[in-house]
């Protein structure tokens, strides 16, 4: 396990802060460009508000003397930045409109020598309108106009314009511009520290558990320790119970090949002693026993291999929970088999289909292993039929399944039952097989708590009950 | 009879072929799946001994291949694989029987003798033609209930005859199932001990049907 590393693209870490930080950066983003623009647009609106009174004031001076021309008297407007040149703030009276206009008629004493020029739009009477022209030496402005009429007359239009620089407000903006940009950015950092911290304090359990596990895979623990959070810890008891079965099956691993080296040491020494007897007496009759002694020890090796392997099958898959296997299946495909392998004694195997639903609590493997020996010693020793049916049962409120295979043979005597389910016994030494056939299903039906019965069958022949754990109907 | 033998270990190949071969047959081997499958699909085999795993292409899927371009000859798996699912694999792959390793020579024999029969859909192991009787079990021929006394390939030349009462059997079709892909195929070795079997039997047992092959028939 290599160390924990945060930039690596794919760890948890990396695409929480990266997603969290996008979706600030974003948003603040945002903000800015909104109270900028909000910002912007209440002092321009306050400014020409500004500008449309200083308009009004310039409207109420204007008079129309007799000849119909404009006087207006400066001296009445209040604000001194009128008289000074190039002040900032500018008044024009224009003659007519559109392309015939006459500029400039009267002028403030700000404008000096320039001029205010405006775009030639039409105006109703009244109607204000406000522009950004360019004024004296280039300053950006910010334009009012307004027409007028002399009363009653339709003579001449005059057209009244009222201009003050822009600069003021630009600066005004561009000093709230920097001081949201410069908070914006702190807030930003600060949002920053505390994802981070959240991803921290949030992907915590991880690391506990990253530390768990290694512990498990050093060896250092058996099992993950610590409590963690609810979204984790399911999946830590199920590890938990994986890793203690796991343990389990290991162990019993070893006990079993433990068990099966030290049974078959035994014919093995048997055999190296027989063997270094005839090699160094040199003797005719030693070497005479020797081939039978090997196959003697052979087969007793052998049947330790079968009951171990037999074991082992079922050992393997045990205990897994939600295991659920039909039956019918897989006594179809055994019936299949025994009609092949026993063709020659022309056994007639038959079998009641049961209900489709009905299934074994356990491995497909293990009912085969478990079903498989007793067909086979049925078809063994039958004449001429094998009968098989399964049903399901209840006992005790667990759900039962109940398997029954009778053949016509001999069967076997009420006294000697007991002895062949008993490990390694075998009845007929004349028969092919390692003898081990219902020994080895008595010890399957025991580890999966079942119950295997002997009794005689009514065609005379051996009856073999099996009480299995079934599987509940879903 | 012609058999194919397919087993990779050696050892084990060489002590099956030699039993094969003591008890008549006469034997092709493979050592890896591949060649196994090649053999089965092209050469006409009366039954197959084969081992599940194999190099190369392991025994289930050759067999699976053999039945999918419809080779019908018996096939009795032998192997050390003897857990009872994969028994059902086994048959439900295309197999006829099935043998666990270890076994016994005698057994496999015995299974190899009753596959073949069983395929030409002859029940019991006592061939009978008329008054001719082969054993299959002990190979023993009997006229009338007395012995006959064969060389094994007489024997072998007789026992195919037997498997297919009534039927031609073509001298090309002798050849390619009493002999391996390997032997010398002397097409004067057959009508050689056709010659030599009716001098021990009576002579109209065997049938020459002209330009066909020879026919065994029921002796009177």
């Amino acid at each position: 396990m290599t160390a924990p590393d945060a930039a690596r693209p794919h760890s948890l870490r990396w695409r929480l802060l990266a997603a969290t930080l996008v979706a600030m950066a974003v948003a603040v983003a945002l903000a800015g460009l909104l109270l900028a623009g909000l910002f912007r647009d209440h002092v321009l609106r306050q400014f020409t508000a500004t500008l449309t009174s200083q308009l009004d004031q310039v409207t109420a001076r204007l008079e129309i003397d007799a000849n119909g021309q404009p006087r207006l008297d400066a001296q009445a407007l209040s604000d001194p930045r009128w008289a000074r040149p190039y002040s900032g703030l500018y008044w024009q009276i224009d003659a007519g409109a559109g392309a015939s206009a006459q500029r400039g008629v009267l002028r403030s004493r700000s404008l000096w020598d320039a001029e205010l020029a405006v775009p030639a739009d039409a105006i109703v009477d009244g109607a204000v309108h406000v522009h950004e022209v360019a004024g004296p030496g280039g300053a950006n402005l910010l334009l009012v106009e307004r027409s007028v009429r002399r009363d009653g007359s339709s003579a001449t239009v005059w057209r009244l314009l009222v201009a003050a620089e822009l600069r003021e407000t630009q600066a005004a903006a561009a000093r709230f511009n920097g001081v949201l940009v410069a908070s914006l950015g702190v807030l930003l950092g600060l949002l920053a520290v505390a994802a981070v911290a959240q991803v921290a304090v949030g992907l915590a359990p991880l690391r506990a558990l990253q530390r768990a596990l290694s512990a498990v895979h050093d060896g250092r623990s058996q099992r993950l320790e610590g409590s963690f959070p609810s979204e984790v810890q399911p999946l830590i008891d199920d590890f938990n119970t994986v890793l203690e079965r796991n343990a389990e099956v290991v162990a019993r691993a070893r006990t079993q090949a433990g068990n099966l080296a030290h049974a078959i040491k035994t014919p093995l020494a048997a055999i190296a002693q027989a063997a270094a007897a005839a090699a160094v007496h040199q003797r005719p009759d030693a070497a005479a026993t020797l081939a039978p002694l090997v196959q003697e020890q052979v087969s007793i090796a052998r049947r330790h291999i079968d009951w171990h392997l037999a074991r082992s099958r079922v050992a393997a898959a045990q205990g897994l929970p939600g295991a659920r296997t039909a039956v019918a299946p897989v006594i179809d495909g055994l019936i299949r088999v025994m009609e092949r392998v026993h063709a020659e004694r022309g056994v007639r195997l038959s079998f009641d289909p049961p209900d489709p639903g009905l299934a074994f609590a356990g491995e497909a493997q293990d009912l085969q292993e478990i079903l498989g020996n007793v067909l086979d010693n049925a078809c063994k020793w039958s004449r001429k039929a094998v009968h098989v049916c399964a049903s399901a049962s209840i006992e005790a409120g667990t759900p039962r399944l109940r398997i029954v295979v009778e053949d016509d043979g001999p069967g076997i005597a009420p006294e000697r039952r007991a002895s062949v389910m008993a490990r390694g016994v075998r009845l007929d030494e004349s028969m092919p097989g390692s003898g081990l056939g219902l020994a080895i299903v008595n010890e399957l039906v025991d580890l999966y708590g079942g119950r295997l019965i002997l009794a005689s069958a009514a065609a005379g022949g051996l009856r073999v009950e099996l009480i299995l754990p079934a599987a509940s109907n879903t | 009879m012609r058999i194919l033998l397919v087993e990779d270990e050696p050892t084990l190949r060489a002590q099956l072929r030699a039993g094969l071969e003591e008890a008549g047959y006469a034997v092709d081997e493979a050592g890896n799946g591949r060649d196994a499958q090649h053999l089965g699909d092209t050469e006409p085999f009366d039954a197959v001994v084969l081992d599940l795993g194999l190099p190369v292409l392991d025994g289930l899927t050759v067999l699976r291949r053999w039945r999918a371009n419809g080779r019908p000859m018996p096939v009795l798996i032998l192997t050390a694989r003897d857990s009872w699912h994969e028994k059902v694999a086994g048959i439900d792959a295309g197999a006829d029987d099935y043998l666990a390793k270890p076994f016994h020579m005698e057994e496999l024999l015995a299974r190899m003798r009753a596959l073949i029969r069983r395929s030409q859909g002859l029940a019991s192991p006592l061939l009978e033609c008329g008054a001719l009787a082969l054993d299959t079990r002990s190979g023993r021929v009997t006229l009338d209930g007395r012995p006959v006394s064969l060389t094994s390939h007489e024997y072998r030349l007789l026992a195919y005859l037997m498997h297919r009462p009534g039927s031609v059997v073509s001298r090309a079709e002798l050849t390619e199932h009493l002999y391996a892909q390997d032997f010398d195929r002397d097409s004067n070795t057959i009508e050689v001990f056709i010659a030599r079997l009716r001098k021990k039997l009576p002579p109209e047992t065997i049938e020459t049907v002209r330009g066909l092959g020879y026919r065994l028939v029921a002796a009177t």
